[in-house]
């Protein structure tokens, strides 16, 4: 994946406040690039998540904007399949197998639906469940559900994905697996990822770039540029480098939540 | 090297014991589920059947067991016709009230403004008790059938009206998100997430009307129900009732409890197949 000095999302001077007195974020400033994976790492309560809803289209702005290819997010999920978001419980519909789940996006927006199934079933072949389409989400796991999320997300070839704790609820070992396959499908399908957690481990094996928060009032506290090599092996969590960066990482969380200034 | 084999004997044993006890599963599970209720009935309807004789009770105060056969069998020929007459009412009713209620519920729900100013109307009908208003329908549409089909749909409508909108209304907030992603219009949102997700409460309130329709129904031939052959179980209750026949009257309650169960064991196995391949209320669990 080449980074290109294009902005994919730009958050200026951002504010969100919640009922006249929860201020989810304050002077939230923020640029990201096409090709990135931004992860959101903070404390639950920092307003990681309503950041990623606002680029969504899924929430406004009190004061400042945001911008998603030089757009309002909401004129884009009008007029494009530009992007697409992963929710943390993986939100199929149940009455809908597999197939029908992938096909949700493709359907909404009209169009061929041989093309749309033929679509469906590269992305569920991506996210290796080709053999699962006629089965119905319960009777997936947990990890099996997140999967056909994401293939869900893909179907409608986005050019941003967001994740909002994907992986949050998985186990530890299909989390490791998830997150491989994740960064494969970043390179393979040229993508922007903004990836929102609060799991260290997780933001410095993903990212390109951190952006490390605070909690109340929701503010970006310092952003980490992850200078490791792609491919990223498992391997790579033993690595000296990887364990700085996440020493690195955790003294800015800790830190920013003590409420002191870093940036 | 002992190890394995112990295993291997545990499992054999396992086996062994696996078989047997299918053997045995039919008549454990008849021991198990049926045995206690059909117990109790026979217990019950002893009792029913010495009470009477004991206390020297006369049959139009109460019948015995024996008396209710009796008359089932004597009057068969006036209880099957309004039997039959009382099903196909109910069923009208019914039918009415799922296709109104449903229909109702959605154009209300794909509007806040409408659902604000038509709802609250709709509750306050349901307050008025049908019998105060069941004569005023009697002189709209005469007395019989269609008559009684109207009170049955009055009964059973508003169950359906008012668990379809909680349904169409309580849709998860994800989902909903995710439809405003793909910009879903309206009406895709309605159909594609809105009716889907409500199917559990639709159903639940089908199952409620289904019942309901029959005592509307019953009700009805009270209020508005003719004779010449043409009357239901309503009907045929009224008249026994003025010619004290009380094992008849028994015969009959009985014949419309039975057809309530039958409704709605039927609507039951509907409400499972709608639901079959997703929702929690209409799976097997496995032990």
């Amino acid at each position: 994946m080449v980074k290109t000095e294009r902005e994919v999302v730009q958050f200026q001077q951002v504010d969100k406040v919640f009922n006249n007195e929860i201020i989810a974020l304050s002077d939230f400033d923020l640029s990201i690039r096409e090709g990135e994976l931004v992860c959101f790492l903070g404390p639950s309560g920092c307003g990681k998540s309503t950041a990623l809803r606002m680029v969504a289209g899924l929430g406004e702005a009190t004061a400042g904007s945001v911008n998603v290819f030089g757009n309002h997010p909401k004129e884009m999920i009008k007029e494009t399949n530009d992007i697409a978001f992963v929710f943390q419980d993986a939100n199929l519909l149940p009455w809908r197998t597999v197939l029908d789940n992938v096909l949700l996006p493709l359907e909404l927006r009209g169009g061929d639906k041989k093309e749309h199934k033929k679509e469906a079933i590269r992305v569920l072949e991506m996210v290796g469940l080709k053999d699962y389409l006629k089965a119905y989400p319960r009777q997936l796991s947990g990890g099996m559900k997140m999967r056909v999320s994401i293939a869900r997300a893909l179907a409608a070839k986005p050019k941003l994905l967001l994740m909002d704790e994907p992986f949050a609820a998985l186990d530890e070992i299909t989390r490791q697996t998830l997150q491989m396959e994740l960064l494969d499908i970043w390179q393979k399908e040229n993508m922007t990822i903004l990836f929102v957690t609060h799991n260290v481990y997780e933001a410095v094996f993903l990212s390109t770039r951190i952006a490390v928060m605070s909690a109340r009032p929701g503010r970006l506290t310092s952003l980490i540029d992850i200078d490791l090599p792609f491919p990223r092996q498992l391997s790579i969590r033993t690595d000296a480098r990887f364990t700085e960066y996440v020493d690195l990482a955790s003294e800015k969380l800790e830190s920013g939540n003590e409420g002191r200034e870093l940036v | 090297m002992s190890m394995p084999s112990v295993e291997v004997t545990k499992k054999q044993k396992l086996l062994t014991k696996k078989a047997s006890v299918k053997e045995n599963n039919v008549w454990s599970k008849f021991k198990q589920i049926y045995l206690g209720p059909i117990v109790a009935f026979f217990i019950f309807i002893s009792i029913w059947q010495t009470v009477p004789v004991l206390l020297g009770l006369k049959h139009y105060i109460l019948p015995k067991p024996t008396d209710v056969v009796n008359a089932v069998v004597q009057d068969w020929g006036l209880l099957w016709p309004a039997v039959q007459i009382t099903v196909v009412e109910s069923i009208m009713g019914f039918v009415v009230s799922a296709v109104i209620g449903i229909m109702v519920s959605v154009l209300l729900a794909s509007s806040k403004m409408l659902e604000r100013s038509i709802y609250p109307y709709a509750i306050i009908l349901q307050t008025i008790p049908v019998v105060a208003v069941a004569p005023i329908v009697v002189i709209w549409f005469g007395a019989g059938f269609n008559s009684i089909v109207v009170i049955s749909f009055l009964i059973g409508f508003f169950p359906v009206i008012s668990n379809t909108l909680m349904g169409l209304n309580s849709v998860d907030k994800n989902m909903d998100d995710l439809f405003t992603l793909y910009n879903a219009s309206k009406w895709q949102r309605m159909w594609k997430l809105r009716i889907p997700s409500a199917l559990p409460y639709i159903m639940a309130g089908l199952k409620i009307s289904c019942t309901l329709s029959i005592v509307g129904a019953i009700v009805g031939e009270y209020i508005a129900g003719i004779g010449g052959g043409k009357g239901g179980l309503g009907y045929s209750i009224t008249v026994a009732a003025i010619q004290v026949k009380t094992p008849y009257l028994f015969a009959c309650g009985i014949a419309a409890a039975m057809l309530g169960i039958g409704f709605y064991l039927l609507v039951s196995l509907f409400a499972k197949f709608m639901l079959r391949s997703w929702h929690e209320s209409a799976m097997k669990v496995e032990k």
